[in-house]
């Protein structure tokens, strides 16, 4: 359904104004002794409405010109090729090291400096992909919620590089980033990509509230563990007990392989197989997906301006071909009872 | 009489020719262009202080409920988002324990309104990472974070330390004051209120009392008054021999503390009233910068021709049609 509506709507209390030449002619005024005196002329009649519609037409067209009225801008929904990809990005400390476990120098880039580069390539590369950004350290934080502004996450993006803060809470990061999705489009390709450099033990208590929720929305799950140098890997037992505590990486693999989404981690050791990573994630999430598009409202006062226009022309022929009686009759060549010019018959 | 002659003398009536002026006139909007002109836009960091005093529940919402001033600041900043320029672009920090957490680069406030605005709503005390208040050293953090993004600063707090400074002070601001400029908002109310307490699950368990806070800074050297005290020793009880006591545990916005931080950075000062509001404060404060823009001329154009048809058809009641009408020739 088509909306209209206008800015300054407070100025259409002016439209009565447009009434005005039903009152008032704009044509002269001529004194005749006996309107009657004339007979009744219906091109005449004809004449003097158009003029005063003229004239309603141009006060009128101009008061909702000024109003500025506009047809309001609608969302209309699409379906392109795309998902919904709710990133959780770790913002500890180690971050900020080097894939070799370093502070940064010269040339190398820390884990966070290239997982925002590589990020900020993937977002934006298909124009239909929503995006959300969650970070955690400590307590979670969310960041940006579920969009398909891509400058906007962009820019979130562009943030995760600065200092990180002390510890890897990731079980509160997940359950936000799960909370990302929103309850809406069922049949939509959704993904959780967890960019992280580390693990933590998830509290057995939350487990259960996290394999619930990963069941509900059941997210394409990707895990892109940025390894440092030397450090265990995924899949490496730990030589002494097999426990969380001693093992938070296995663990987490563990618990994420039992959620029984689908579920694919990438250790990545460099920024090569980071951007390989995103590649394969990229390829993988192809899914129709229902996005908006925003039509921009549009602006009517066009319309309205040549309206009044069309009013005003009319009015100007009118004056331009007025006729005055009351010349010829003082030049003596008229008898008044001569019927008058047709426009300032019914002005008078 | 010809034609011609009828039609130069209609060409010399005076509302013909106001007529014809508004004619051209509403013609005129069909032709022109929009004027270029440049606007003020602001690009400016905000960062929110969601330490615990921030949940102090000292504003008064719009039904007359109580409204924290953390919630308070977050409408203050969507409104403020909401009355920005399109073109001004806001980035969004948090601040706790000592340091502005960023959330995100500056985005522009018109296209990327839904996830900006967004952000902001999602703001929760709960991010905090610690529950330390340190707010110079806060502030002076944001200001060099702003001076790394080249924005302005906003930074919204309610100026309470937590812990209490030391009786030496605060650490002192080593940056150029005014190099940053933008606002220190304070808020809260001006008197004391209770600080809402939580539990470890983020449950609301009541308040603060005067033994859970720390009432004075006992690190560093005693203040100058402690000899004074009682039970003072200089060796084993140099803040004197009683518990100390104070009113830390319960909250107000500090205000001649956030002016003299202000006065040391350069910043301006301006007390949060409400979640209106900060678009003027904003606007004085900020460093202007250069937006382009459009001035639309058909308003004015379109004005003044209603103004010339309304004179046309006015006159002969108004009386002053005699110079129209009555004009012989």
């Amino acid at each position: 359904m088509m909306r209209v509506s206008a800015e300054h709507s407070w100025l259409l209390w002016l439209l009565p104004l447009a009434l005005l030449p039903l009152a008032v002619s704009s044509q002269r005024l001529t004194r005749v002794s006996s309107i009657a005196a004339g007979p009744l002329d219906g091109l005449s009649r004809a004449i003097g409405w158009s003029l005063r519609a003229a004239g309603f037409l141009a006060i009128g067209g101009l008061v909702v010109a000024l109003s500025g009225p506009y047809r309001q801008g609608e969302t209309i929904t699409r379906t392109g090729i795309g998902a919904q990809v709710s990133i959780l990005v770790d913002r500890s400390g180690s971050m900020n090291e080097t894939f070799a476990g370093r502070q940064p120098s010269g040339a190398e880039e820390s884990k966070a400096a290239a997982s925002r580069r590589l990020l900020a390539d993937f977002v934006g590369s298909r124009a239909h992909d929503q995006f959300a950004v969650t970070a955690f350290s400590t307590a979670p934080m969310l960041v940006v919620p579920m969009t398909d502004r891509h400058e906007a996450v962009r820019a979130a993006i562009a943030a995760i590089d600065r200092p990180g803060l002390d510890y890897t809470n990731v079980a509160r990061g997940l359950a936000m980033a799960l909370s990302q999705f929103g309850a809406n489009a069922a049949n939509v390709s959704r993904a959780l990509l967890i960019v992280s450099d580390g693990a933590a033990v998830i509290d057995p208590r939350v487990q259960g509230a996290l394999r619930a929720e990963f069941a509900r929305i059941r997210p394409n799950l990707y895990w892109l563990f940025l390894r440092t140098k030397g450090s265990p890997s995924i899949s490496d037992k730990p030589s002494g007990e097999d426990t969380p505590q001693a093992a938070p990486e296995r663990h987490l693999d563990l618990f994420f392989k039992s959620l029984g989404t689908p579920y694919r981690a990438f250790e990545a050791e460099g920024a090569e197989a980071v951007a390989d990573a995103i590649g394969q994630i990229e390829r993988l999430e192809r899914d129709p997906i229902p996005y908006t598009e925003q039509r921009p409202r549009r602006d009517l006062s066009r319309w309205a301006y040549g309206l009044s226009l069309i009013g005003l022309l009319a009015l100007v022929a009118g004056k331009l071909a007025e006729a005055d009686p009351s010349l010829r009759r003082r030049r003596g060549r008229v008898d008044a009872s001569v019927v008058e010019p047709a426009t300032s018959r019914l002005a008078a | 009489m010809n034609a011609a002659s009828l039609v130069r003398r209609n060409l010399r009536d005076r509302r013909f020719q106001l007529l014809a002026g508004a004619l051209a006139l509403v013609a005129l909007t069909f032709v022109a262009r929009p004027l270029p002109l440049t606007r003020n836009g602001v690009e400016v960091l905000a960062v929110l202080d969601i330490t615990g005093s921030m949940n102090v529940r000292d504003y008064a919402g719009a039904d007359g409920k109580p409204v924290s001033r953390l919630e308070t600041a977050k409408a203050a900043l969507r409104d403020l988002v909401g009355a920005l320029p399109c073109g001004s672009r806001v980035a969004l920090a948090l601040f706790t324990e000592r340091r502005p957490f960023l959330l995100f680069a500056p985005i522009e406030v018109c296209a990327d309104f839904a996830p900006l605005d967004g952000a902001i709503q999602a703001v929760d005390w709960r991010m905090a990472w610690e529950g330390d208040s340190r707010i110079s050293a806060g502030l002076f953090r944001s200001v060099e974070m702003a001076a790394d993004l080249g924005t302005d600063l906003v930074f919204v707090t309610d100026g309470q330390e937590a812990p209490p400074l030391p009786s030496t002070g605060g650490p002192a601001f080593d940056g150029k004051p005014g190099a940053v400029r933008g606002l220190i908002v304070g808020a809260g109310a001006y008197g004391l209120s209770p600080i809402p307490r939580y539990n470890d699950r983020g449950r609301e368990i009541g308040f603060y009392g005067a033994g859970d806070v720390q009432q004075e800074n006992r690190f560093g050297p005693p203040p100058a008054d402690a000899e004074s005290r009682e039970g003072y020793n200089p060796r084993n009880a140099p803040f004197g021999a009683s518990a100390a006591t104070g009113t830390e545990h319960l909250s107000s916005v500090r205000e001649p503390y956030l002016r003299t931080l202000a006065q040391a950075t350069g910043l301006t000062y301006a007390h949060l009233d409400g979640p209106s509001g900060l678009p003027d404060a904003l606007a004085r404060a900020a460093t202007p910068r250069p937006l382009p823009g459009s001035l639309d001329l058909r308003p004015l154009f379109g004005g003044i021709a209603l103004a010339l048809i309304l004179a046309v058809f006015a006159a002969p009641l108004l009386g002053a049609g005699r110079f129209f009408i009555g004009k012989k020739v």
